[in-house]
């Protein structure tokens, strides 16, 4: 075992400091100076942190740099700036910011959490507050019974590659880390956002996906590393396209607007967009649902020969959302030939989505693996499907639940957006996009996100994220994660009742 | 007769007070107007002052959507940003600030709300929020309504409907048809339970009913002698309890009338059948304990519906252990079904309907239609601040003008009926009529969670 373990865990891509600072406007607190400030510089002598600071030669002392600061806890300290200031002008106090930043389900910690890790690579405790939400429910209340750490962990012997391929016939593709990149399409994020996932996909040997708005041609080079997906909009899909893809993933649904269709509204759909889409610019473009090919489990099994036969050596993903006779989808797709099932859970990223539907139709993925998992033992076939599951798994906790519920890997999509300096404001959906440059198509834009640096954060979330993975298996005496695949045993549930009504 | 596809139409209805904004820039006094922040923000939230073009206008904060790029982008780091204050005080217990927020929008759009990002609030919740519905995947198709693609009809029948039809040997009808009242949307608006309707909010409401083809509950004497002539056919009179009936005269044209459930009951259902065989006669019913038997007596005296009332916020009234109004209703339609006479009655619910998604949710759990009580208030930007009897309305509700309460609802309505739609579709069903107790179509926390977790320590079922 040490052995294997080894040789996949070599060649593990090196973390660069990429910082931004753009991402430094966020501080937990605030220090506020008042008028009556004589500007003596005591503070700035005072505090080792570097909040306070005058330039040399000038009078006034700079505004705090807040982000520094530690925050009220700080008064045990004797440089505390606050009790030391002989006019009474300092005040520390929580960031009211701060509170703006996140909800429930993405937390402002965890969001910070997710930036800090893409920037140094680093990973953080397994007991940070940055690695579960407060959604209270799901994954939120699923913790790993962990004992503690003995000794070192050492990631050269421990394996976390998971096989995309688990039929006896067909085309290997191993991947050294338990994710890939879920389906965005071009038109819902820039060719930058694309490119950025591509390099980071490339680098660490993984897959990032097309999404459903066809290939652009700058991500040919990386065409090893991109999944084409063909959905039922089947926009900008071609022979070429197909046959240039190591996997094929078939979307029937997406979780985040489940029996739905994608969603590309008018303002977003730039005559760019619409060219690769071959649609009307500036129409709002719904993709039909479900595929009208397929009414049936025969015709699904035709519609994956027919991509087979014009790429013989492709991998057939298919990725489906989790209503209640999710499990049977499942066992069909795994007879009509798919060799990876992909389930994606309602509470998943999207580009532009319904409300209603995010929230309300089709179960959550925490429900959906284990019925799948268990459902797939029972029928004999686990062993031959690869189980991949996406849709609101934000963390490498999460995916490390995922797995312990049952699935193999997971697919990620949110995170390598919060990676790129995504807020989660919200405002994907229309008019020029994304504000801040990654779900956005406008020309000026999406000039704000750049490609390489973008791949470097990305590429330092996986690294991170793969050292998390590394120091659970080690505290829970395993050194391949496929030990960890439905391991319930090794979970605990916060409690049955959901909290009060959703704010 | 010209075919015509059902459909409401709507248009935007601007509110007539400011927004409540959801975030609040502030402006330090370090601020040296450099202007960066207007090249940072794309929604136009920073404009220098037109007075003073040297000085920056003050932010804009209705445009604010939490991007943080002027914070970020501040030289000076000047702008602060905080969760407006009124918008923090809006709501409570179900009615959330969001789900306020989000009415008010409906109706002044008439739009689905549709955003980017994912799912961003609680897991789960108590009563209609614990509860999933089902989508179709592969097979038995979808169906593609919101888009206009494929039709998918929202009607539904008030009224007892036979089991089975009879005729005689020459083929005349001899079975004797109840009256029955087609609506268009599965919703009507009760204002009987408000804590307080102006007369233009009646009439507005009553004309918002009729313009989508539903139906307006109020008391007897609410619409004008003017308005009552064209809305009569969309207006049912509700009498309360120890109304003596032989003093009641039924609007003209009224096709419907509720009663309230009281003591003497039984005799005022047999005595309004006689006076007027051609109407549709509901029950106004507390949901509470055994409330299931009730709606059975109900049945049994030949009342066309059963109008079961739960508070605000989706639990029974009548309780000592109050259950929530998805499993009253559970319980009411299997009762109902159990018996075999689950068509002899409709079932309206009321209370606790909150957002779009537990219109399709009531309907799963039993009932035929939802009454919008609250939720039509909040159309017209109600802040729900409870402040009606002292006359002090932040939004002045009382100087409201009929037209533009007629228009609000009805854009509610359409984009209830659009959000219904899609809910539908992603389920397959062609018609609301089959939505109704389609329990098997619906995904319950409590037995999910027990299904997937059961076997995790201290999950649902451990212990």
């Amino acid at each position: 075992m040490a052995e294997d373990a080894k040789a996949c865990a070599k060649d593990m891509p090196e973390a660069a400091l990429v910082p931004s600072e753009h991402l430094r406007f966020i501080n937990r607190f605030t220090v506020t100076r008042a008028e009556t400030c004589i500007s003596c510089g005591l503070c700035a002598c005072l505090c080792p942190y570097g909040v306070h600071k005058r330039v040399e030669g000038h009078v006034k002392i700079l505004p705090p740099d807040d982000r520094r600061c530690i925050g009220p806890s700080c008064e045990v300290n004797y440089f505390f700036c606050v009790a030391n200031c002989p006019t009474n002008s300092l005040s520390v106090g929580p960031s009211e910011t701060f509170v703006c930043l996140g909800d429930p389900r993405w937390t402002s910690e965890m969001i910070l959490a997710t930036w800090a890790m893409s920037e140094t690579g680093r990973p953080l405790p397994l007991d940070h507050p940055g690695n579960i939400g407060a959604s209270g429910g799901g994954f939120d209340k699923l913790h790993f019974k962990l004992p503690e750490l003995k000794g070192k962990v050492d990631p050269d012997q421990i394996c976390t590659t998971i096989d995309l391929n688990r039929r006896g016939s067909g085309t290997k593709i191993r991947i050294p880390i338990p994710i890939y990149g879920g389906g965005m399409s071009f038109g819902s994020v820039s060719t930058n956002t694309m490119l950025a996932r591509a390099k980071a996909a490339k680098r660490w040997n993984t897959f990032t996906c097309t999404g459903e708005g066809g290939y652009p041609d700058v991500l040919i080079p990386y065409k090893d590393y991109v999944i084409t997906q063909i959905a039922t909009g089947l926009f900008g899909v071609r022979e070429e396209t197909i046959q240039r893809t190591r996997v094929i993933e078939f979307k029937y649904a997406q979780g985040a607007k489940p029996g739905l269709g994608g969603h590309l509204l008018h303002d977003k759909n730039t005559p760019e967009v619409a060219r690769m889409r071959e649609a009307v610019p500036y129409t709002s473009l719904f993709s039909p649902f479900p595929f009208h090919s397929v009414y049936s489990v025969e015709d699904h099994k035709k519609h994956l020969d027919w991509a087979q036969s014009i790429n013989p050596k492709a991998l057939l993903s298919v990725k489906v959302s989790t209503p209640n006779d999710v499990e049977m989808v499942a066992v069909g797709s795994y007879y009509a030939g798919a060799h990876i099932v992909h389930l994606d859970g309602g509470y998943g990223g999207t580009g532009a989505a319904p409300e209603i539907a995010k929230k309300n139709i089709a179960m959550p993925i925490e429900y959906a693996i284990p019925k799948v998992h268990k459902f797939l033992v029972k029928e004999g076939i686990r062993e031959q499907v690869t189980l991949i599951a996406s849709g609101g798994l934000r963390t490498a906790l999460d995916v490390a639940k995922a797995i312990a519920l049952g699935a193999d890997g997971a697919v990620i999509g949110t995170a390598d957006l919060v990676a790129l300096s995504c807020v989660r404001c919200g405002n994907c959906e229309s008019g020029r996009g994304c504000p801040r440059g990654i779900a956005t198509t406008d020309p000026g834009l999406d000039k704000l996100t750049d490609a390489d640096w973008g791949a470097e954060r990305i590429s330092n979330l996986y690294g991170a994220w793969r050292l998390q993975w590394c120091e659970l298996l080690a505290r829970l005496g395993m050194t391949d994660i496929s030990e960890l695949r439905g391991r319930t045993d090794l979970l605990v549930h916060g409690n049955g009742q959901p909290r009060g009504s959703s704010k | 007769m010209k075919y015509e596809r059902y459909h409401i139409p709507l248009k935007s209805v601007p509110g007539r007070v400011g927004p409540v904004p959801k975030f609040v820039i502030i402006r330090a006094d370090n601020c040296i107007n450099c202007g960066k922040c207007e090249k940072s923000c794309i929604y136009g939230v920073h404009k220098r002052s037109e007075a003073d073009l040297r000085k920056m206008a003050d932010p804009d904060n209705n445009l604010c959507k939490n991007c943080f790029r002027c914070i970020q982008d501040c030289p000076q780091r000047a702008l602060t940003m905080m969760v407006g204050p009124d918008y923090k005080a809006l709501g409570r217990g179900l009615w959330t600030s969001l789900r306020i927020f989000t009415i008010w929008s409906e109706s002044e759009t008439g739009k689905i709300p549709v955003f980017g990002a994912g799912y961003r609030g609680l897991f789960a919740g108590p009563g209609y929020d614990g509860m999933w519905t089902d989508m179709s995947e592969i097979v038995r198709p979808t169906r593609d309504g919101i888009h206009g693609r494929e039709y998918i009809s929202t009607s539904v029948d008030l009224g007892s409907r036979p089991a089975w039809l009879e005729f005689d040997k020459a083929g005349a009808l001899v079975t004797d048809m109840p009256p029955i009242v087609e609506l268009q949307v599965p919703f009507v608006i009760d204002t009987t339970r408000l804590r307080s309707a102006t007369d233009a909010m009646k009439t507005g409401m009553a004309r918002a009913a009729k313009h989508v083809d539903s139906l307006l509950f109020a008391a007897p004497d609410s619409l004008s002698r003017e308005a009552a002539s064209e809305l009569n056919a969309h207006f049912v009179p509700v009498y309360a309890e120890g109304t003596d009936l032989r003093s009641i005269v039924l609007p003209r044209g009224a096709r419907m009338a509720a009663l309230t459930l009281g003591s003497n009951w039984k005799e005022d259902a047999k005595r309004f059948k006689s006076m007027y065989p051609q109407t549709v006669l509901a029950f106004r019913v507390n949901a509470g304990k055994d409330v299931e038997k009730r709606v059975l007596d109900l049945v049994k005296a030949k009342v066309d519906v059963a109008h079961v009332l739960f508070d605000e916020e989706g639990m029974e009234l009548d309780s000592v252990e109050p259950r929530y109004a998805k499993d009253s209703l559970r319980a009411i339609h299997k009762a109902l079904v159990s018996k075999s006479v689950r068509d002899q009655i409709t079932i309206i619910a009321g209370g606790g309907i909150a957002a779009a998604e537990h219109v399709p949710k009531t309907l799963i759990c039993g009932a035929d239609v939802v009454a919008l009580e609250k939720a039509a208030v909040l159309a017209l930007e109600c802040r729900d601040c409870m402040t009606c009897s002292m006359g002090s309305c932040p939004v002045n509700m009382g100087d409201a003008p009929a037209e533009w309460i007629e228009n609000r609802v009805t854009n509610l309505m359409g984009a209830w009926r659009d959000q219904l739609l899609e809910v539908l579709g992603a389920m397959g069903l062609r018609e609301v009529r089959r939505l109704r107790g389609e329990l098997g179509r619906a995904i319950f926390f409590e037995d999910v969670e027990r299904e997937s977790f059961s076997d995790i320590e201290g999950g649902a079922g451990d212990g």
